[in-house]
């Protein structure tokens, strides 16, 4: 008897189900681990070399990083519009300035681009320099990813850099006051939400109404009873129809009643505002002093290195030595340049992440071959590296060179790159 | 429920004409619950993969495209509800079981996902009204007991009681407000103010096309187009709720 159930345990209906049991159990403990909160925005799974030649974002600054309930910060920063645009993208001849969090957290309550407000659609110019300012205000309690973002028409949404932003309080407190044209203040956060429920749930309750007195008035089944015996038409009869006539009338009536009286409580109401904002003026940039001749780039995957041969000539008047080189939100930097770490979200900032074959200041009117090294695992980590396997494996980025008086000079630079699958690979 | 007085196939599967009635008001009550399940699925699916972010959201709602799009995509299951339980069940209530369906859905939908999980404030997210363009287009039918002049007058009904029997709670929205020197509505300050990562601005389209020569009286055109085409889906949707409610059997010698 023991053999046939350790027989039965080991081979038949038991052991298939001791199986299973045991299945769900290592899926079970595999999967908790894992199953971390979703904190990113998917930034990193768009294509790189969508994000390395859309925008090129600079100066990006959170002013706090640790707010209360009603706190309001600002998102400022500058953009350029990388002039060798992708082909697989349309222009931001149509563009709107967003923000990347997990839903409304945070409000936004203006956003300037140039100076300019733009709570709609605007236009932006490939090769030009933009500045923008998203003024937020904290709505609810905990800690999120917030990025400045634009959505392009028909290129979908570029994400600029994230910083984790602390909301500390209770979202209950949260308030929103508005002034009205006329003068009223209103609190947008609540703002007609009860008259809402009780309009819609009214008219939902008397739908509920007309659907439960016809079912109780013969039900279903013997309706069908008499349907099929030819006796439809005696179901509706002149009392039936009287009724409904009641209700027709009743129900025209309630709208007549409520549509006049909101027009007497809202006398002047305007369409929504829509339409692009065109002629946001770019920031005045002088023409850059350093210019550079692409030679040749290559990425070497298994040292996550990019290098780029240039041709930099100084047409300034002063000494200049490579400092940053900025792609897709991440920064790499030249420590003979930064000597102290710049205020950046960590994951995105590589403080020696950035070298080049001769350090010492290329002079006023001298030209040079350069090549730069680009190497850390922030590249790899925020999937740049993904360019080898792009489509269109070009890279795209702004180059910064610095001054001895502290003069910045911004360059971009792109151009294609060779993948080089194996260690010790050179250009 | 006046069934005792009513007759019915009794046979001897049943002890008393007490037990048939119990069985069948507790199988109405089946049934009523289940259609109302399938058909709040069912058109909750159809109604937010057609009218979508026009339902959605309160800034795109406006004069045109809304009250045009709305009412024709909603038209779908109302005919096809009404074609089943008029003509198999002579019941006058089929618009407005399955408007009343959607909207119960809509509202789940809008408190716990909009709301509950997403916190976008209600009067972001609510939906569009739609129970009196059912009732109205249920009674015109039961007063006509006819499916074409329902077709003809009903649909024309529906399309245009749309733009005044949301008016009620979209009104206080159209307020106008200045901030930072641009002239908003309050719906395009709640949109502006409450941030859609994957909703820009130019997605909206609002008041887009041709059609200028009403100046402002936008709303009516667009109403009286809407029920045009109502009409049309109105006649087309009417059978197909024909077809669906029809039970086909195949012959012995066929199988």
């Amino acid at each position: 008897m023991k053999s046939t159930i350790l027989s039965a345990m080991t081979t038949g209906w038991a052991a298939r189900a001791l199986r299973v049991v045991a299945f769900g159990a290592v899926a079970v403990a595999a999967a908790v681990p894992a199953a971390t909160t979703a904190e990113a925005h998917g930034e990193r799974s768009q294509q790189a070399f969508l994000r390395m030649r859309t925008m090129n974002w600079y100066d990006v600054k959170w002013s706090k990083t640790e707010l209360s309930i009603n706190d309001e910060m600002e998102l400022t920063g500058k953009v350029h519009v990388f002039s060798g645009w992708p082909q697989a993208v349309a222009n931001p001849g149509e563009a709107f300035l967003n923000v990347g969090e997990p839903g409304p957290v945070l409000i936004r309550k203006g956003a300037f681009v140039g100076g300019v407000p733009v709570p709609r659609t605007f236009s932006m110019e490939v090769g030009k320099d933009y500045e923008y300012k998203i003024l937020l205000k904290a709505r609810r309690q905990g800690r999120y990813h917030v990025h400045v973002q634009i959505n392009v028409k028909d290129g979908g949404p570029i994400v600029g850099p994230g910083q984790w932003i602390t909301i500390k309080g209770d979202m209950k407190d949260f308030t929103n006051p508005v002034t009205l044209l006329d003068g009223g203040t209103i609190d947008l956060e609540s703002y007609g939400i009860n008259w809402t429920y009780t309009y819609h749930f009214a008219w939902m309750a008397i739908g509920a109404v007309w659907v439960i007195y016809w079912f109780l008035t013969k039900g279903i089944i013997v309706r069908y009873w008499w349907v099929k015996a030819g006796k439809a038409d005696e179901l509706i009869g002149p009392s039936e129809k009287r009724i409904g006539g009641v209700a027709l009338a009743a129900m025209l009536l309630a709208v007549l009643v409520t549509y006049g009286a909101t027009n007497k409580e809202f006398p002047r109401t305007l369409p929504m505002q829509a339409g692009l904002l065109t002629g946001i003026e770019p920031i005045d940039l002088p023409d850059p002093t350093v210019k550079l001749h692409f030679m040749g780039g290559q990425y070497t995957v298994p040292g996550r290195e990019l290098t780029i041969k240039y041709h930099v000539t100084n047409n300034g008047n002063e000494p200049v030595k490579v400092g940053e080189w900025t792609a897709a939100g991440l920064r790499f930097l030249n420590p003979d340049v930064f000597t102290t770490k710049p205020e950046f979200p960590d994951y995105l900032l590589a403080d020696r992440g950035l070298s080049v074959s001769d350090p010492t200041p290329i002079a006023p009117g001298e030209t040079r071959e350069l090549t730069l090294h680009i190497q850390d695992a922030r590249f790899d980590i925020e999937r740049l590296s993904d360019l080898a396997y792009d489509t269109d494996s070009q890279f795209g980025g702004l180059l910064f060179f610095f001054t001895p008086s502290g003069k910045r000079i911004g360059v971009e630079v792109g151009g294609p790159l060779i993948p080089k699958f194996q260690a010790g690979a050179t250009l | 429920m006046s069934v005792t007085t009513e007759s019915g196939p009794i046979t001897g599967t049943w002890k008393s004409k007490e037990e048939l009635l119990g069985c069948v008001i507790l199988t109405d009550w089946i049934l009523l619950v289940v259609l109302f399940a399938v058909l709040l699925g069912s058109y909750h699916i159809h109604y937010m993969l057609l009218a979508g972010d026009w339902d959605f959201w309160i800034d795109f709602k406006d004069r045109r495209m809304w009250p045009t799009v709305a009412p024709i995509v909603a038209m779908c299951f109302a005919a096809a509800a009404q074609a089943f339980f008029w003509t198999r069940l002579r019941l006058p209530f089929g618009a407005t079981t399955v408007t009343l369906a959607l909207l119960v859905g809509e509202w789940i939908n809008r408190y716990d996902n909009f709301w509950g999980w997403t916190f976008f404030p209600i009067n972001l997210v609510f939906p569009s009204a739609l129970i009196p363009m059912g009732l109205w287009l249920d009674i015109v039918l039961m007063l006509s007991g006819s499916w074409l002049v329902t077709a003809l007058v009903g649909s024309m009904g529906w399309g245009l009681l749309f733009y005044p029997i949301n008016w009620p709670v979209l009104a206080q929205y159209h307020q106008a407000a200045e901030v930072d020197g641009v002239l908003l509505t309050l719906a395009d300050l709640i949109g502006f103010n409450y941030v859609r990562t994957g909703t820009p601005e130019y997605i909206r389209m609002v008041e887009r096309g041709t059609l200028r020569t009403f100046g402002k009286d936008v709303v009516p055109v667009a109403a009286f187009f809407s029920s045009f085409i109502s009409m049309l889906v109105y006649f087309w949707w009417w059978k197909m709720g024909i077809w669906f409610s029809t039970t086909s059997y195949l012959e012995n010698e066929e199988i």
